[in-house]
């Protein structure tokens, strides 16, 4: 199956599973900035990752400092595609907000804010699995889902993520195979 | 030390300080022996040359991603790596090797080699291993049986140290154990249900080279599972946490970093080896050391390289090829192939800690003759069964916000992973060979890499895949997945057999004391030996055959045979 037949294939399935109409802004690739400029998006990013990872009882991504994370992994350690596609994802999202909200997005309240995230999440998101996986190996992972994972990966080995919002253990000394679930246990950081 | 003499005389020479060479250095040296330690690359000392060893996941650069500069310059190693071991792996521009077919050839050229690395599981083989070959009517008999090596196992399993379970079965016999590391909830389950639902099956704990309690002053294991990164603790068994400072203890071993071993020499009067050329992988000046005995222990790959390379007049094409076997019949296990599942049982329990091993199904099938499978030999499954962490939740938890966060950072169900560690048959065309024109940079020729899974390999993962998926079923899982990764050969690091024993120097290199059955001072003691792969995880096979034939050639020497 050649990549054009591939996405015929998932615009047929499209009426089953995709949860917003906007098939074609999804397929049609965005224009982003350079990557260079990404440390001057540094407000927008950590706003960003907030929504995915808030601080609740526990730290949240800008505790975390989160945002330095996925301007380093961005910028040096992302291969061209996924780095283009990150880029067009935020200007994409600047512009959404713009056109919608008339202002920046930091400048958004809580609600404004939340309704754009789910916007972009219902864009990069099908609600059956196999076509998240099709959708991601032919056109690589979507803004959302590369926002979401940055920020998960990069608050969970974070030192505030996995220190205080997991369970972190540097030397158990002892593997203790079986023990009852303390109250608010919380998911150990390290494997 | 880096300036091993060369007027000096040896007694002995062993060429690789791996998990296998490092055994050949102390037994030799422990025997009395003037031992000569080659390494291709640098100095690696125990506790004090394992850096990442106590760092956190936050105090690298990139976490535990590796670097752009490693991806880029080793696209092999860096899918094996990571931010804590990656400087236990080579360089993949540097030190380049040609794929006919992909073939993913993992290596540490380190003092300590890859036994920094290694996955740490000691299974012995049985006799249904060392028979198989004879009576499949496949490739060749190994020439030793089970009771000729069941002494060295223990003897190496008492000095390594070894945590494990004693199970009874024939086709995977017990060895000397350390109190064995513990199931977690989720692996009692599925055993229970593994031993009512399937008479003659049973999943018991890992056997590993990870101390339950202090072992010839090293250790316990810490269950921090970062073993890959070097032990502060000594909680594992490396040369460089254990044979090597015991070779050191006797006064006898020197050992030579930068120590490219570019060929054997040969002495057509005496018909015997008088020892290595050597091209120091710093300054690339080439000179020789002398021995009355060599031992070859670089990795099956590249001893049978070295072993190629070394031409003479008596051995037009390699040392010892009189078989014209040398370099065929490479293997390498396949762990591509298993199933997975998720629990929703235990919920309100937990472990603490991280064990540094999983579970293993030892082999259940074709115990017997005729069980009427499409294929011949077997395989073990190696598994783990753990909660749920932010590494897997991440991708199944949608949306954003504080319910997604609560879902990461909560433990999640109960899931068990598991595959199977498969047997490869020895096929000739499977083979290694040095390349007529693209040289390293010190000269030496590349090394050709030509492998492929074949029928037998394929029918096999097939009920791997069947037979993890209905075992997780019967236990009550549920979103059981089973696959097939389709890795590429040596991705299980397992690959070994290319200078094979055997009992006929017409069809074999290496005869049942592991002595180049044509120059009988040289001795090959590492994955290149194996006769067949069997399906357990293969060093310990590597350490024992090599305390055994380093006993025999000190016997040869004393007698004046060498």
């Amino acid at each position: 199956m050649n990549r054009k037949t591939a996405l015929k294939s998932i615009v047929a399935f499209v009426t089953l599973g995709v949860s917003s109409g906007a098939l074609y802004e999804f397929l049609k690739p965005g224009e982003g900035l350079p990557v260079t400029s990404l440390p001057k998006k540094k407000e927008l990013i950590a706003e960003l990752a907030e929504m995915i990872i808030p601080r609740t009882d526990t730290p949240g991504a800008k505790d975390a400092r989160v945002e330095d994370y996925i301007i380093k992994m961005i910028t040096e350690n992302t291969d061209a595609k996924a780095q283009k596609s990150f880029m067009a994802g935020l200007s994409s999202l600047e512009h959404y907000t713009y056109e919608n909200y008339h202002q920046q997005f930091v400048q958004c309240n809580a609600n404004q804010k939340n309704e754009i995230i789910k916007h972009f999440e219902s864009k990069g998101t099908y609600s059956i699995g196999l076509l998240n996986k099709v959708s991601k190996k032919l056109l690589g992972p979507s803004f959302f889902n590369q926002l979401k994972d940055l920020t998960t990966v990069g608050y969970c080995t974070s030192f505030a993520g996995a220190t205080k919002g997991m369970a972190y253990d540097f030397i158990p000394v002892n593997f203790e195979a079986c023990i009852p679930l303390k109250k608010n246990q919380l998911a150990w950081a390290t494997k | 030390m880096a300036n091993a003499d060369t007027n000096s005389v040896y007694d002995a020479i062993v060429v690789g300080s791996g998990i296998s060479g490092g055994w050949a250095a102390m037994e030799l040296c422990k025997k009395g022996l003037k031992v000569l330690l080659l390494e291709r690359g640098r100095d690696v000392r125990h506790i004090m040359d394992y850096p990442t060893a106590n760092l956190n996941p936050w105090d690298f650069e990139y976490r535990l991603d590796n670097t752009p500069k490693f991806k880029a310059e080793s696209p092999i190693q860096s899918t094996g790596a990571d931010a804590g071991n990656a400087h236990f792996y080579v360089n993949d521009t540097e030190h380049s090797y040609l794929q006919d077919k992909p073939f993913f050839w993992y290596r540490g050229y380190q003092v300590g080699g890859r036994s920094l690395t290694w996955g740490r599981q000691c299974y012995r083989f049985s006799d249904l291993d060392f028979e198989a070959n004879l009576k499949d009517g496949v490739a060749v008999d190994w020439p030793i049986r089970y009771k000729d090596i069941d002494p060295w196992y223990s003897y190496v399993e008492r000095f390594i140290g070894v945590s494990g379970q004693k199970e009874n079965l024939r086709q995977l016999p017990d060895g000397e154990y350390l109190p064995p590391m513990e199931l977690s909830c989720i692996e009692h389950h599925l055993n229970d249900s593994i031993r009512k639902n399937n008479p003659g099956r049973l999943l018991t704990i890992a056997r590993v080279a990870n101390l339950t309690k202090g072992w010839d002053s090293r250790g316990p294991c810490m269950n921090r599972n970062l073993c890959s990164r070097g032990c502060p603790f000594g909680g594992y068994f490396s040369s460089n946490s254990s044979t090597i400072p015991a070779a050191m203890a006797t006064g006898n071993l020197t050992l030579r970093p930068y120590s490219i071993v570019a060929e054997v020499l040969y002495d057509e009067a005496s018909q015997k080896a008088k020892g290595v050329r050597v091209i120091d992988a710093e300054t690339k000046e080439s000179f020789e050391y002398h021995a009355k005995v060599i031992f070859l222990n670089a990795s099956t790959i590249a001893t049978a390289g070295i072993l190629l390379n070394s031409k003479s007049h008596r051995f037009p094409n390699g040392m010892g090829n009189d078989s014209g076997e040398l370099g065929h019949n490479l293997m390498d296990h396949h762990s591509s192939a298993g199933a997975s599942g998720k629990h929703h049982g235990y919920k309100d329990m937990y472990y603490k800690g991280r064990r540094p091993c999983g579970f293993l199904i030892p082999r259940y099938r074709n115990l017997q003759p005729n069980e009427g499978l499409d294929y011949t030999r077997g395989f073990n499954i190696q598994g783990h069964g753990e909660r749920s962490e932010w590494e897997d939740t991440m991708h199944d938890a949608l949306g954003f916000g504080a319910d997604f966060k609560n879902q990461i950072t909560k433990p999640g169900p109960w899931t068990v992973w598991m595959a199977g560690w498969g047997e490869c048959l020895p096929y000739h065309e499977n083979k290694i060979r040095l390349n007529e024109t693209a040289k390293d940079k010190w000269g030496l020729p590349l090394i050709n890499v030509d492998f492929s899974f074949k029928d037998n390999e394929t029918k096999m993962m097939d009920d791997i895949r069947k037979t993890s998926g209905e075992m997780l079923e019967a236990a009550g899982f549920t979103d059981i997945e089973t696959f097939n990764y389709n890795k590429p050969g040596g991705s299980t690091v397992h690959e070994m057999g290319t200078a094979r024993m055997g009992r006929d120097p017409k069809t074999s290199v290496l005869n049942g004391n592991n002595q180049l059955h044509a120059v009988k001072n040289v001795f090959v003691t590492d994955g290149s030996c194996m006769t067949s792969s069997a399906s357990q995880n293969p060093s310990l096979t590597y350490m024992a055959l090599t305390a055994r034939a380093c006993d025999f050639a000190v016997n040869e020497l004393k007698k004046g045979n060498i």
